[in-house]
């Protein structure tokens, strides 16, 4: 177990190492040019030159990629933005906590729903509910959560004069403001990403039914609760976990419009905000961090086979 | 006789009686915090950005040399008559190069470390307009400034290299002319920090918690006694336009936009559902057009650029996308720069029908005239997210060009490529945009036409109109200057080097118990809500 970590430690380096190189250089490839936005709209600097020169973008790419990497794998530093010159760490981590709340709820929120009308569906195979739970994951699959995200806001601030817009508190400030405000978001994001996880919920738990070792439980007498939940929930939880692991980026890059209807105060919104000004150290770090993260996440995912299925080993 | 005269007596009575009545009912109460719904600004500092959000949020805080009237003082929202603020008077030497500003004894800093409420003084001046000077992006405002001086502590002496008439209208435009303290810049590098944010307005930034909110109160040392009404507001970052609209409706925010602003289409929209709902329609500095390479062909044939002008039904589009309220004769002035604006009704119609007719058989004519029978592709650069009837714009010029046998490819760009590359005269062929909202005419003209400048997007260089580019904005006789002005909009009518498409009105927003809160153009809030004030 130690080892097979410490290996995919070991593999998570040249991944990482390959988005660095990929966003470095897709940033590169944006059109527009940054020093001249900050130039000749906002004379952050007398001329383009002395600008390039003080952001450091006169130097050979090359040099300008390792000067970024050398900073946070020697000496933790992030850089920081061209635009605030504020470290985008202390900004990333400061906004994190947001995103993340939002993630984790979303994702509750999703199993929950997913789980359970796929057990649903899947055991009252070809009944009216199984019916219905398909027809609501696939509506739940082909609403763009953006669109329903509007609706929720829009529709509630005509008809009652109401709206679930508040304005942000961090939990540990009001844990009840905090969870107010939380809940519609990732209701909204968790419904929609509740549609996929039913689908393979629903497949695997019928692959799951079908099996000897479940109908060995049917003739040894045990209940249909007991079976279902105790012996093939788990085996079907394998690919649904795996499903959330493979969500994970979404979580983050759907969190940006989710942000910005609700008005949370995350990372989404100033990773976007970064990306519409050019800004390539804030876009970059942010996005080796969350790199690291979906690799970490997918990690623990792995490990978490292995306690479901208790004969995967490492 | 004598009965009639008592009965008109007793009817005027009576007439100023009812309007009394509600005008006595109508004291502003003092108190109350007023909530707006806004995007997040890019910065505080109001020389490191030209964005109007940056400009707006500080407004509250700082003050300038002069202003421009608000609320009660203004006879419209393009009243830009020029009214005292830190310079309690000024004068102007004959020869229009030294001006001489006097300023308010006692006026203080808010009480915010490290300034601590000092007393701003003459110094103050010439340290924030020679940093505007050098940092902002509006710097070139301020070209004819050869020095300023301090004559004394209350006493600052700027001299200009010529007369420059728009000088005043640029140093009451809250956009830049902002008088910072020099010890905010020393501790914190610039003025983006909140606790560096520290001026002589009506609201003290008391707290900025960065996505979230922005808070202000009421500064009890203001020079203007008595005001403002509001003990604060607050800017709710709200990025999200339908929900900035929604918090309005659910009574959630008192304006759904930094100046209140919502569209044509919303405003139809609101009074449906909230008829409650205080909705004012204003012609505002707004200004679009097609510009285009005028310096090579197809662009420097003039009949080509008339065969454009003359391709696009106004009036269709007024009808269509503007529910017929937009302002057809948009350019080379907009329609809302009253002062300074010549109608085309006063232009020769032969030349007029440049701005403002629709004749598509002509501009196939000239087309053939130009070689161009057959018609010629059209690119057209633009960033398609510009707010709502935008979109439609590019469709229907590309739609109407189509017509009379030019082949429009939209050529849309991300936001940053188009601000920084095309929007600066950067592009080949033709392209398309809103213009900022300038409120000096200086702008529209010297800026659009002076060869060479970045503004100047349709590359004009044209030796008879630049001089009369530079005689206008020499010329201090107001007057005087408007003759120059008019000369310069009946030169431009017929040569179409831009061409102007209809403009919509601006719809103001906001609950009924918002009182006098008035819409004034140019780049701030702060003195819009100097009178305005909660009946609640």
């Amino acid at each position: 177990m130690k080892r097979y970590i410490l290996r995919r430690i070991a593999l998570a380096i040249p991944t990482l190492f390959l988005v660095s190189v990929m966003v470095f250089a897709l940033m590169r490839f944006m059109p527009g040019d940054v020093a001249t936005r900050m130039v000749e709209g906002h004379a952050y600097a007398p001329t383009l030159q002395a600008l390039r020169h003080d952001l450091g973008l006169d130097r050979p790419v090359h040099v300008q990629y390792l000067d970024w990497i050398g900073g946070i794998v020697l000496r933790g530093d992030f850089g920081q933005s061209y635009w605030t010159r504020q470290p985008i760490l202390e900004e990333f981590v400061r906004r994190f906590p947001v995103t993340l709340e939002l993630a984790a709820l979303t994702i509750l929120v999703s199993v929950v729903l997913g789980v359970a009308i796929g057990i649903v569906s899947a055991v009252r195979q070809d009944t009216a509910s199984d019916y219905v739970g398909r027809v609501l994951a696939i509506l739940a699959l082909s609403v763009p959560y953006f669109g329903l995200a509007v609706l929720v806001v829009v529709l509630p601030s005509i008809y009652f004069k109401w709206t679930p817009v508040w304005t942000y508190v961090a939990f540990s400030a009001d844990p009840l403001e905090n969870l107010k405000i939380m809940t519609i978001p990732a209701l909204v994001f968790g419904v929609t990403r509740a549609g996929p996880i039913m689908r393979i919920m629903r497949s695997a738990l019928l692959d799951v039914l079908r099996q000897d070792y479940i109908r060995t439980a049917w003739s040894k007498g045990l209940g249909e609760r007991t079976i279902i939940l105790r012996h093939a929930l788990k085996n079907a939880m394998i690919p649904v976990i795996s499903l959330i692991g493979l969500q994970a980026p979404l979580y983050i890059g759907g969190s940006v419009i989710i942000e910005a209807i609700f008005r949370l105060p995350g990372v989404g919104l100033f990773f976007f905000e970064a990306l519409t000004r050019l800004d390539y150290p804030v876009v970059q770090s942010v996005n080796l961090i969350i790199a690291a993260m979906v690799v970490g996440l997918n990690l623990l995912i792995d490990l978490s086979y292995a306690f479901l299925d208790p004969r995967i080993r490492y | 006789m004598a009965r009639r005269a008592v009965f008109s007596g007793f009817l005027l009575l009576l007439a100023a009686l009812v309007a009394a009545g509600p005008a006595l009912a109508q004291q502003p109460k003092r108190g109350g915090v007023l909530r707006v719904a806004e995007r997040e600004a890019p910065g505080l500092d109001p020389h490191l950005s030209i964005s109007f959000l940056t400009h707006s949020y500080v407004s509250l805080t700082y003050s300038q040399l002069v202003r421009f009237p608000n609320g009660p003082e203004q006879k419209s929202p393009t009243d830009f008559a020029i009214l005292p603020d830190l310079a309690e008077k000024w004068t102007v030497s004959k020869d229009g190069k030294t001006y001489t500003f006097n300023l308010r004894k006692g006026v203080r800093f808010h009480n915010k470390p490290p300034v601590n409420g000092r007393e701003l003084t003459a110094e103050d001046v010439k340290y924030s307009l020679e940093r505007f000077m050098a940092k902002s992006g509006f710097r070139d405002r301020f070209e004819p400034v050869q020095a300023i001086d301090v004559v004394d502590r209350y006493t600052v002496r700027i001299t200009l290299k010529e007369p420059y008439a728009p000088f005043l209208n640029h140093l009451a435009n809250p956009s830049f002319c902002a008088i910072l303290p020099r010890e905010a810049e020393e501790k914190f590098k610039d003025f983006n920090h909140p606790d560096a944010v520290i001026g002589t307005g009506p609201f003290v930034l008391k707290s900025y918690e960065k996505g979230i909110k922005v808070v202000f109160e009421r500064n009890p040392a203001y020079f203007m006694k008595g005001l403002p009404y509001l003990d604060g507001a607050v800017i709710e970052i709200t990025p999200d336009a339908a929900a900035r609209l929604a918090v309005l409706r659910a009574g959630k925010a008192e304006l759904p936009h930094i100046w209140g602003w919502i569209s044509p289409e919303e405003s139809r929209s609101l009074k449906q559902t909230n008829p409650e709902m205080t909705v004012t329609p204003y012609q505002v500095i707004g200004q679009g057009f097609i510009y285009m390479r005028t310096d090579r062909p197809p662009f420097n044939d003039v009949r080509v650029r008339r065969a454009v002008a003359l391709a696009l039904d106004r009036k269709g589009w007024n009808d269509a996308l503007l529910f017929g309220e937009g302002c057809v004769d948009a350019g080379p002035v907009p329609c809302a720069l009253k002062d300074w604006k010549l109608d085309a009704s006063k232009i020769d119609p032969a030349k007029a029908k440049y701005l403002v007719g629709y004749d598509p058989a002509e501009a196939k004519r000239l087309l053939a005239e130009a070689g161009l029978a057959k018609g010629f592709t059209m690119p057209i650069f633009h960033w398609p997210g510009y707010v709502l009837p935008w979109r439609s714009y590019y469709d229907l010029a590309a739609e109407n060009l189509g017509k009379v046998g030019i082949t429009v490819e939209l050529k849309p760009e991300e936001y940053g490529k188009y601000i920084s590359t095309t929007a600066l005269g950067k592009y080949e062929g033709a392209a398309m945009g809103p213009s900022t909202p300038f409120t000096e005419v200086d702008d529209f003209l010297f800026g659009r036409f002076y060869p060479e400048l970045p503004t100047n997007q349709s590359h004009v260089a044209d030796a008879e109109l630049t001089k009369m580019l530079l005689a206008q904005r020499r010329e201090m006789d107001p007057k005087k200057r408007k003759q120059i002005v008019d000369d310069i909009q009946r030169y431009l009518a017929d040569k179409a080097y831009y061409v102007y498409v209809p403009q919509w009105p601006q719809y103001v927003a906001h609950p009924p118990y918002v009182k006098g809160f008035k819409h004034h153009d140019g780049y701030g809030l702060g003195m819009r809500l100097l009178y305005t004030w909660l009946d609640k």
